[in-house]
């Protein structure tokens, strides 16, 4: 992108409000865009890796989804949901191979894109990026690790606390309220599909604490009421909850 | 995927660098049907403006008279629109008939000009069609090459190397 382009100094300001880009000198996130092409994508666009891994790509508005299904079932499990600021193909831009994921666009898209080698190059003029970077894979390992944790540990109910409560960034003094980033309008079969669970049982569960006032949510837009009770629910663990937890809801 | 959802959209400040970008695709065998270009029809308000046919083909008269007579001689499709906030616009290729589509079928996109619902018919989302409108504005001229996604990114790498203010690519 060129920096006499109509979008190049919202682009930069969007990179340098993410955390991956934030720590950069302004002149080397510049050059970085520079470097870029804009692309984007519309709504409801699925592509497999081996379409996308040869280019490393920035978001700089919209959400996407990396997902893996098993063919056989249907079922899906979300590894990452990814908002502005956000790259995707990371892992190959590290290894140079493509991995076995879905990318599902949730909104129109507008991104950057570079090519894999020349990513790579201007890592390798930009060490200083590593400082950043590493912290961000390190989150990022986390997410998966917590999501193993999630699905090998805890039931449904705790799960979808623990989910909504990962995307609350509200301070911790504000009680009620607050709305979640990124997973606000989703479906409940998206939902599911991040905590390896299905829409029914999310429908009900959403149900449930809405009878009991802990959220409030229309058409997808969920608002917690009750942050405490949502804290109680996401800290529970499978054993304490198999005796008295709904069987529906497993 | 449509192959006319998706697009390369290179924005000019001037009109002999479109003109320009116009034969640079034409000599990298990209077929002209595909391309479309957008641009205000006056500079000048003392100069009169026309849109005629004496002969064997459609003339613009006017300040870019050469100019828009040039492109319509290579591309499909030539119009002439008064758009209500952006004034006279001259257009040549397929996008005229994106417009006329727009405007047979009472297309409306809330906050978008009949330009900017056609432009929205072929794909290219609302906040960079409001760019666009805004530079058309400001007298830049706006090439597209509509296609599929491997026509389109050979597209921008082809015109990214003119010297376009901006250039990107649009896939549904």
């Amino acid at each position: 992108m060129k920096p006499e382009s109509p979008f190049f100094k919202e682009s930069v300001h969007c990179l340098m409000q993410s955390p991956l880009f934030s720590g950069l000198a302004q002149s080397v996130v510049e050059e970085m865009v520079t470097r870029c092409r804009r692309e984007t994508w519309k709504r409801r666009r699925q592509l497999p890796m081996e379409e996308t891994w040869q280019r490393f790509h920035i978001l700089l508005s919209g959400r996407v989804r990396l997902s893996r299904s098993n063919p056989e079932t249907g079922r899906m499990i979300t590894l990452f949901l990814l908002g502005p600021g956000d790259p995707f193909c990371i892992f190959s831009l590290l290894d140079g191979k493509p991995h076995d994921v879905i990318l599902d666009t949730l909104d129109d898209l507008s991104l950057l894109s570079l090519p894999m080698k020349e990513a790579r190059q201007w890592l390798y003029e930009h060490p200083e990026f590593n400082r950043t970077l590493l912290p961000y894979l390190g989150e990022q390992m986390c997410a998966l690790s917590g999501l193993a944790t999630d699905l090998a540990l805890h039931d449904t109910e705790t799960r979808l606390a623990r989910l909504i409560l990962r995307h609350l960034d509200a301070p911790a003094t504000v009680q009620e309220h607050i709305s979640p980033r990124l997973i606000n309008n989703l479906s409940n079969e998206s939902l599911a599909a991040m905590i390896g669970s299905v829409r029914v049982v999310v429908n009900r569960q959403l149900q449930h604490w809405k009878q009991e006032g802990i959220v409030d949510s229309h058409r997808g837009y969920l608002m917690v009421e009750k942050l405490n009770d949502l804290t109680q629910r996401a800290e529970q663990k499978l054993a304490d909850t198999a005796d008295t937890a709904p069987a529906t809801l497993q | 995927m449509a192959d006319n959802n998706n697009s390369c959209v290179a924005l000019y400040s001037a009109h002999d660098q479109a003109e320009e970008a116009v034969r640079v695709l034409q000599k990298a065998a990209f077929d002209i049907k595909k391309v479309s270009i957008v641009g205000k029809g006056y500079h000048r308000e003392e100069h009169p403006i026309g849109f005629y046919n004496t002969g064997d083909r459609i003339r613009f008269w006017g300040a870019q008279g050469a100019f828009w007579g040039g492109v319509w001689g290579l591309l499909v499709g030539a119009a002439l629109f008064w758009i209500p906030g952006l004034g006279p616009v001259v257009m040549a290729g397929p996008v005229v008939a994106a417009l006329v589509g727009a405007l047979k079928g009472a297309v409306a996109v809330a906050g978008l000009s009949a330009l900017g619902a056609a432009l929205y018919s072929i794909g290219i989302p609302k906040d960079s069609i409001i760019r666009y409108e805004t530079a058309l504005k400001s007298d830049q001229y706006l090439i597209i090459l509509h296609g599929n996604q491997t026509e389109v990114e050979r597209a921008h790498e082809v015109l990214a190397t003119g010297k376009p203010t901006d250039i990107a690519i649009h896939l549904s």
